[in-house]
């Protein structure tokens, strides 16, 4: 059947469906299964997130924020996983608009960047970020966080560090949603918590740390990270269009918390 | 529509793809498609996001992808392609399959669908070469 002839067919489907009151056809399960995903696309940006946090009402982004973190990790998969997160917090110190904040990020995520040899190019974005915080730039910090961490994930996948580029993902997916819980559990409201469903995120996640080679999946740390993954999977898959309780924000938040707290530890390994 | 782009998301666009692999022209112009597409959604506050997918797509096929949305948000997705496909469509399909209902913009190879969810979760992107021949494309998407 021709392209043209075919979307003729589908409209004239979907027409008739509408006057018999039948819902249109389904994508099938295989499909969708076998959909397009990839780091750059499937996951969200801890951006996205918080833009979808704030719409109910602006939450205590000032009382998100945590203490620095330590800098001088030696193992490099603990240091992906804490690069990710500080990218996160330089989020919160954005909606927060805490320029200082920003800017003492924006050096840590250099000083963390350095540790894994990234690019020259990665590194003179701590130069850009201090400038748009001395200046309240507030969109262009955002957008200069979110190429940071691409430009990161493709220096990594230039230097064959393909491994570290999900836990970059990972560390802020998991400091996003420990933010974003921690200021539901604050102000709780349905429309705020409805954000936190995201299983089949996780379950992505999850499928993407287990592709990664044997000695990075093998890390103490890792382990750890993977193995609590499929229970947060099971806390942040809430019915749809049911929003999860205060109590169930409060679950998640314990779960990833629990898991920041063995990221950001020293002497992991 | 206006066609402006944030300086630093197309930078981080073409950054993302440089340690990617070589891209052809016509991934080039199918990227420069969707941007400028998506470029007209930031003069309406959507920031687009710094990542895309490209490919291509032939006759009788589509491509399905995967994107994780949060409630509360309201997205674009926009794809551009080049010749010879002539007419391209977007509709985005919610987790269990079921189409959603969205707001379209289509220009021949350009197209975009926008929509804002009532449940966070997992969507389904499906692009469509309604007319034309097997051409690349580029899908890209915003949110505010």
């Amino acid at each position: 059947m021709k392209p043209v002839r075919r979307f003729v067919v589908i409209a004239f489907l979907l027409g008739c469906c509408a006057v018999i009151g039948a819902e249109p056809p389904r994508l099938p399960a295989d499909q969708m299964a076998k959909a397009i995903r990839n780091d750059a696309i499937s996951i969200p940006t801890p951006g996205e997130l918080f833009a979808a946090l704030e719409k109910p009402g602006k939450p205590n982004w000032v009382g998100q924020m945590r203490g620095p973190i330590g800098t001088n990790y030696k193992n490099r998969p603990q240091i992906a996983l804490n690069l990710g997160s500080l990218i996160a917090d330089g989020f919160i110190a954005v909606e927060a608009k805490d320029s200082q904040q920003v800017k003492n990020i924006g050096t840590d995520i250099i000083k963390l960047a350095k540790a894994l040899g990234v690019s020259e190019n990665v590194l003179s974005r701590g130069n850009s970020i201090n400038e748009f915080a001395e200046n309240d730039e507030w969109d262009a910090l955002q957008e200069e966080l979110e190429a940071t961490q691409n430009e990161v994930k493709s220096s990594m996948q230039s230097h064959r560090d393909q491994d570290l580029i999900i836990l970059v993902s990972v560390g802020g997916w998991i400091r996003g949603t420990q933010a974003v819980s921690a200021a539901v559990m604050q102000n709780y409201d349905e429309r705020a918590a409805k954000v936190l469903r995201q299983p089949a995120l996780v379950s992505f996640i999850q499928s993407k740390l287990n592709d990664i080679s044997p000695d990075v999946r093998d890390e103490p740390l890792i382990k750890e990270v993977s193995g609590q993954l499929p229970g947060i999977e099971k806390l942040v898959a809430f019915p749809v269009g049911k929003a999860p309780s205060a109590d169930d924000v409060r679950k998640v938040n314990e779960a990833v918390g629990k898991i920041m707290s063995q990221i950001q530890a020293k002497d992991t390994k | 529509m206006k066609t402006s782009m944030s300086i630093f998301a197309a930078i981080g666009l073409a950054i993302t793809t440089t340690f990617a692999a070589p891209e052809s022209d016509t991934e080039v112009a199918a990227r420069k498609a969707a941007l400028d597409l998506a470029g007209a959604f930031s003069n309406e506050g959507f920031k687009m996001r710094d990542g895309h997918w490209s490919g291509t797509i032939k006759p009788k096929e589509n491509a399905l992808i995967a994107v994780n949305l949060y409630s509360g948000n309201q997205y674009w997705f926009s794809v551009g392609a080049t010749e010879p496909a002539k007419k391209i469509a977007v509709s985005v399909y919610d987790e269990t399959g079921k189409l959603v209902q969205t707001e379209g913009y289509s220009e021949g190879d350009k197209a975009a669908a926008g929509f804002s969810p009532t449940s966070s979760g997992q969507y389904y992107v499906l692009v469509d070469l309604v007319e034309g021949n097997e051409s690349s494309v580029c899908f890209v998407y915003s949110y505010k």
